[in-house]
C-alpha cells in the first residue's frame, strides 16, 4: 500500500516537474507567435484574446529588406555546409584510414576550431579580409564559417569511417571495382546516416551563428540574426516586428528539427556516445 | 588506398628489377591528395590565430596606418588594469553558473523523460525546440516576455506583488537574465545528451540492484551517475568551453551593460578592438581566454579518457 | 587456373618484419594450404598475393608474369576474408552479385541469376537470397562469402581462416563440403589456416609458415610423418607430440638410447643406428607420438618403463591419460573404458620405429624409421 502510494505521489511530481519545464521552455516561443500576430493598437492592452492581425508580417517581409537577408542566410548557411562536405568526407576518411604522424594532433586541432573564441578569430580575419577584399562577401563568411561547420562533420564522419572494416574495401577492389566505384557504391551509402545527421546540424549551427556576420560582414549581406537586431536597436521599439523577425528566423530551423529529429539528436549524441 | 601510408617506405633492393618496386605515383600520391582539402582549409584557419599572436605584441590601432613591435607591453598592460579582472571574473561567474544550472537540470530532465509514455515521447521533440534557436533570437524573445510594458513575465510577477523587475536593466539581476536565456537554449543540449546516455547503458546492472533491493536513490547514486559520467563530461566540456566565450548573448542582451556588469573577455576585447580600435591591445584579452579554453579542454579530455576508462569497467 | 609464385618476398610494417624471405611455388590448379600459428605471416602472404599490400623485397608472379604493383583488381584473384567482408547495405543476392558487376569483370543480369542460383544450391544458402548481413548467422555469412568468391573464374582463389569463427561441429560440416568442392573447382586455391586438421585434410601439399620464415613444404603425410622441426611436429596432432630428451650410448660399436635418465639401455631401429654412427649428433630429442606408446598396468616386459598417473581426460571417443615419469609428462592414447587410480603405478612402452629424432639444439629433424607402408599409421 505504502509504495503505491507513494509511487503515486512520486508520479505526480514528476509530471509536474516536467509540465513546469516544459512551460519555461516552450512557452516563450508561443509568446512569441502570439505578438507576431498582435497590432500596435492592441500591443499594451490585451494579452492573450486579441484580434490577430498579419500586418506586422506584411510590414516586415515587404516593407523591409528581411526577406534577402533571410536567403542571405540560407546561401552562407548552404554554402559552408557544402563547402564542409566536400572538404571534410575527404578528411575524415583520411583521419580514419591513414596512420600519418601528427594525425591525432590534426584531428585535435580541427576539433578545437569549434571551441576557439569567435572574437580571436574575427580581429585578425577583419584586417585580413579587408586586404583580400573578402569583407561583405559570401565566399568571405562560408569560409570563416568552416570554424562552426568542418569540426562537426570530419568528427562524426570519422566515427563512420572507422566503423567500416578496411577489409569492405578491399573485397571491393579485388572484385574489380576503382577506387571511386569504391567511394561512390560502397562508403557513401555507409556513411549516409552520418553525413546528413551532421550536415543539418552543421546547417542549424551555421544558421544561427552571430558574430562573424556582425564583424564580418555589413551592408551588402547580413544574417537574418544580425538584421534582427536591428528591430531592437531603433528608438521606437516596435514589438510586433520584433516577434516577427524573431519568427521567421526561427522557423525554418523548428520546422527542420520537427522532420529529422531523429537524426538531430544522432548527430548531436553520436560522437558523444562513441567516444 | 588500401595501403596505408606508412607501408610506402619502398626499400630500394639490389636487384637490377627495382623498378618493379617503385609503387606507380597516382598511388603514392593518393593519401596526399585526401588530405589535402583539409590540411587547407585547417592551415588557412590557423593563420589569423598566428596573426593575433602578432599583432599582439604590436600596438597596432585602426587609427593610424603604422604599427611597431612593442613587445609584451599590451599583455603587461592588461594584467595590471581592474578591467581585465573584472572581466575575468564576469566570464568565470557566467560560465559556472551556466553550465552548473544546464547540467544538473538537464540530467534531471532527462531522468524524468526516461519514462515511456505518450507525453514524453512528444515532449522529447518538442523539448529540442530551444536549441534550434539562435542564442540572439533567444535573447529578442525573452525580451518579448520580460518587457515591463508588454512582457507576459511582467504580468506574472505582478500576480506575485513584483512590479518592474528590471532584468538586464540593473546590475543586480542582469547576469542572472543573462545566465537564464543561455540555459533556456542550452539545457536541451545537456538532455539530449543525458538521454542518449541512458538510453546505452547495459540493463544487466538495473536487473542485479533490482534483486537486490536498492532504493531509487543508491541505484541512481552508485549504477547510473558512474555509467554516465563520461557522457555528461562530454556535456559539460562542451557548455563550459562555450559559454566561457560566450559573446553573442551578452552582445544582444546589453552589450556588456549596465556600466560593466556583464563585460566578459569577449566583450571587453571586442570593445577594445572595435569600438575603441584599439586592436593591439584588444588581443592580449582574447588571447589570454584562448590560453585558458585550449589548456581546460586539454586536461578535460584527458580526464575524459580516463573517466571512460573508468565506467566502461563495470 | 594460374601458377602463383612468390620469389624472396620480403616485407616490413613499421619495424617489424612480417615476412622475411620467403618463396612459394604453388603449381596450376593446386590446393595449397599455407599453416602457421596467429601472427606468422599468413594473412599478410595472402594480401601481397591479392595486392592489397606490397612486397618491400621480391615478387610476385602470377602464370610468369611480375605482378607485384599491379592492381589488385587487375589480378584477377578471388578472396574470401577471415571476417567475411560482406557489404553490409546489400542483400546476399547482391553481394554475390558484385563481383560480376564491376567494371572490370561486367556480365549480363542473366548470367549473374544463373550463376548466383548455381552456387547458392551448392552451399545450401538460395533461400537467403533476400536477406541482409545482419540477419544472417555466422556459418550462414562464411557461406555467402564463399559464394561470392567461387562465383568468379579468377587465376586463383585465396581464402583466410575461412572457418575460423564457426564451432566445432559446423568447421567439420564444411571442412567435408570444402574437399567435396575442392575436386570440382579447377582453379588454384591458397588456403590460410591455423588449423592442422584443415590443413592435413585439405591440402594438396602444406607451406608451413612461422615469425614471416617458411619452415618446411610438404604433402601432409611429410610434414606429418617427417617434420622439418620440434615445432611443426607440435603443431601437427592430437594430443600434441611428446618431447623427449635422449641419451646416446655406445654399447659394442652398437648405438642405443637411454631415456629418463634410467639405467637401461633401448635398442634402436636398425636405419636410425646407421644413420647415427655415420654422422654422430650432440644432443638429440625423441619425438614420440601418443598413440606409439602402449600401457599396460603391469611391468610385461623389460621394455617397459615405470611410471605414475597423473590425469586421465575424455575427449570425445578416447582418453588422454598423462603419465609422470621422474616430474616428466607423458602424454599416451587409451580407450574411454581405461580407468586407472590418480598417482597409480602404470607401465609404458615407447614404439622406437615411429619415433622422429631430433637436433636437442637445433630443433630439427634428423632422422627417423622409414616404415614399408606408412598406411598403417593411424592419425
Amino acid at each position: 500500500m505504502k509504495a503505491q502510494y507513494s509511487r503515486g505521489v512520486l508520479g505526480v511530481s514528476r509530471s509536474l516537474l516536467l509540465a513546469i519545464y516544459s512551460l519555461f521552455a516552450l512557452f516563450p516561443l508561443i509568446w512569441m507567435i502570439i505578438i507576431s500576430f498582435k497590432s500596435d493598437a492592441e500591443m499594451f492592452t490585451t494579452t492573450f484574446i486579441f484580434h490577430p492581425t498579419l500586418s506586422n508580417y506584411y510590414s516586415v517581409l515587404v516593407g523591409t529588406d528581411y526577406l534577402k537577408r533571410f536567403l542571405d542566410n540560407l546561401i552562407v548557411s548552404v554554402g559552408a555546409v557544402i563547402v564542409s562536405v566536400i572538404v571534410g568526407v575527404p578528411g575524415a576518411y583520411a583521419l580514419a584510414r591513414y596512420n600519418f604522424k601528427g594525425r591525432e594532433s590534426l584531428a585535435f586541432t580541427i576539433l578545437s576550431f569549434k571551441f576557439a573564441p569567435e572574437i580571436l578569430v574575427i580581429l585578425p580575419l577583419f584586417m585580413i579580409y579587408q586586404k583580400l577584399h573578402l569583407y561583405d562577401t559570401y565566399l568571405g563568411l562560408i569560409w570563416v564559417y568552416q570554424l562552426i561547420t568542418l569540426p562537426l562533420l570530419i568528427w562524426v564522419l570519422r566515427g563512420y569511417f572507422e566503423d567500416i572494416s578496411l577489409e569492405i574495401e578491399q573485397a571491393a577492389q579485388l572484385e574489380g571495382y576503382g577506387w571511386f566505384h569504391v567511394f561512390q557504391k560502397i562508403l557513401l551509402p555507409l556513411i549516409m546516416p552520418g553525413l546528413v545527421s551532421a550536415g543539418l546540424l552543421a546547417f542549424i549551427f551555421a544558421w544561427n551563428s552571430f558574430t562573424f556576420s556582425l564583424l564580418l560582414s555589413g551592408f551588402k549581406i547580413q544574417t537574418v540574426t544580425v538584421a534582427s537586431l536591428r528591430y531592437v536597436a531603433s528608438d521606437t521599439v516596435h514589438y510586433g516586428y520584433m516577434a516577427v523577425a524573431a519568427a521567421i528566423a526561427t522557423l525554418p530551423e523548428i520546422i527542420l528539427a520537427l522532420l529529422i529529429q531523429k537524426h538531430l539528436v544522432r548527430g548531436l549524441s553520436f560522437g558523444a556516445v562513441k567516444g | 588506398m588500401t595501403e596505408s601510408k606508412d607501408e610506402q617506405s619502398g626499400e630500394s633492393s639490389k636487384n637490377s628489377s627495382s623498378k618493379y618496386m617503385k609503387i606507380p605515383i597516382e598511388v603514392k600520391a593518393r593519401p596526399y591528395l585526401i588530405l589535402a582539402p583539409s590540411l587547407i582549409v585547417t592551415i588557412g584557419i590557423l593563420y589569423p590565430f598566428v596573426l593575433a599572436i602578432i599583432y599582439s605584441l604590436t600596438n597596432y590601432s585602426f587609427r593610424s596606418q603604422t604599427y611597431h613591435f612593442i613587445g609584451l607591453q599590451n599583455w603587461v598592460d592588461m594584467f595590471s588594469k581592474r578591467e581585465f579582472w573584472h572581466a575575468a571574473l564576469v566570464t568565470s561567474e557566467y560560465a559556472l553558473a551556466s553550465t552548473g544550472s544546464e547540467l544538473i537540470l538537464g540530467l534531471g530532465i532527462a531522468l524524468l523523460l526516461n519514462r515511456d509514455s505518450w507525453y514524453t515521447r512528444v515532449l522529447r521533440v518538442l523539448l529540442i525546440f530551444p536549441l534550434m534557436v539562435a542564442p540572439v533570437i533567444a535573447v529578442l524573445i525573452w525580451q518579448l516576455m520580460t518587457n515591463n510594458a508588454v512582457g507576459i513575465l511582467e504580468k506574472l510577477l505582478n500576480l506575485f506583488g513584483l512590479f518592474n523587475f528590471p532584468w538586464a536593466s540593473s546590475a543586480k539581476t542582469a547576469l542572472f537574465t543573462a545566465v537564464v536565456i543561455d540555459f533556456w537554449v542550452y539545457c536541451p543540449f545537456v538532455i539530449i545528451l543525458a538521454r542518449a546516455g541512458l538510453q546505452s547503458l547495459p540493463k544487466s546492472p538495473f536487473e542485479a540492484a533490482k534483486i537486490d533491493g536498492g532504493s531509487a536513490w543508491f541505484t541512481f547514486k552508485t549504477i547510473t551517475l558512474p555509467m554516465l559520467k563520461p557522457i555528461l563530461y562530454i556535456a559539460v566540456i562542451f557548455r563550459l568551453m562555450a559559454s566561457l566565450q560566450e559573446f553573442t548573448i551578452i552582445y544582444g542582451l546589453t552589450k556588456g551593460g549596465p556600466g560593466n556588469t556583464l563585460m566578459n573577455l569577449s566583450i571587453t576585447a571586442y570593445n577594445t578592438g572595435f569600438a575603441f580600435m584599439r586592436f593591439g591591445k584588444s588581443l592580449p584579452y582574447i588571447l589570454f581566454l584562448w590560453l585558458l579554453i585550449y589548456i581546460i579542454s586539454q586536461r578535460l579530455v584527458k580526464n575524459w579518457l580516463a573517466v571512460q576508462k573508468a565506467a566502461s569497467g563495470y | 587456373m594460374a601458377h602463383i609464385e612468390i620469389c624472396n618476398v620480403k616485407k616490413k610494417f613499421k619495424k617489424t618484419i612480417a615476412i622475411d624471405d620467403i618463396s612459394l611455388d604453388i603449381k596450376d590448379n593446386e590446393f595449397f594450404v599455407l599453416f602457421g600459428p596467429a601472427g606468422a605471416g599468413k594473412t599478410t602472404t595472402l594480401n601481397i598475393i591479392a595486392g592489397i599490400a606490397f612486397p618491400d623485397q621480391g615478387y610476385v608472379k602470377i602464370d610468369g608474369k611480375i605482378v607485384n604493383l599491379l592492381e589488385p583488381a587487375k589480378r584477377n584473384v578471388s578472396m574470401v576474408f577471415e571476417n567475411y567482408a560482406l557489404y553490409p547495405h546489400l542483400t546476399v543476392y547482391d553481394n554475390i552479385a558484385s563481383p560480376m558487376r564491376s567494371p572490370t569483370f561486367k556480365k549480363d543480369e542473366a548470367y549473374i541469376k544463373q550463376e548466383i542460383e548455381r552456387v547458392t544450391a551448392i552451399l545450401g544458402i538460395s533461400k537467403l537470397l533476400d536477406r541482409l548481413p545482419k540477419q544472417l548467422s555466422n556459418g550462414q555469412k562464411q557461406r555467402v562469402a564463399l559464394g561470392r568468391c567461387l562465383v568468379r573464374k579468377p587465376n586463383v582463389f585465396l581464402m583466410d581462416e575461412p572457418l575460423a569463427h564457426l564451432d566445432a561441429k559446423l568447421r567439420h560440416f564444411m571442412r567435408a563440403e570444402l574437399k567435396e568442392m575442392q575436386s570440382n573447382f579447377n582453379t588454384t586455391t591458397i588456403y590460410v589456416t591455423h588449423d592442422y586438421m584443415e590443413a592435413l585434410s585439405l591440402g594438396d601439399r602444406i607451406g608451413i609458415l612461422n615469425n614471416g620464415k617458411i619452415e618446411q613444404i610438404g604433402v601432409g603425410d611429410d610434414i606429418f610423418y617427417r617434420p622439418a622441426n620440434e615445432f611443426i611436429a607440435k603443431m601437427m596432432g592430437e594430443p600434441e607430440i611428446n618431447i623427449l630428451e635422449i641419451e646416446l650410448v655406445q654399447e659394442a660399436a652398437k648405438f642405443g638410447l637411454r631415456i629418463f635418465n634410467m639405467d637401461k639401455v633401448f635398442e634402436l631401429p636398425r636405419d636410425v643406428e646407421a644413420a647415427f654412427r655415420r654422422k654422430v649428433p650432440n644432443d638429440v630429442d625423441m619425438g614420440i607420438r601418443a598413440n606409439d606408446i602402449e600401457i599396460s598396468i603391469s611391468k610385461k616386459s623389460d621394455e617397459y618403463i615405470h611410471g605414475t598417473v597423473y590425469s586421465i581426460e575424455p575427449i570425445g571417443n578416447k582418453s588422454v591419460l598423462i603419465i609422470a615419469v621422474n616430474d616428466i609428462q607423458i602424454r599416451t592414447i587409451v580407450p574411454n573404458d581405461f580407468s586407472a587410480e590418480l598417482d597409480s603405478d602404470i607401465y609404458m612402452k615407447i614404439n622406437y620405429k615411429n619415433a622422429i629424432y631430433f637436433d636437442r639444439n637445433t630443433k630439427a629433424f634428423i632422422f627417423r624409421h622409414e616404415n614399408e607402408d606408412l598406411s598403417e599409421k593411424v592419425i
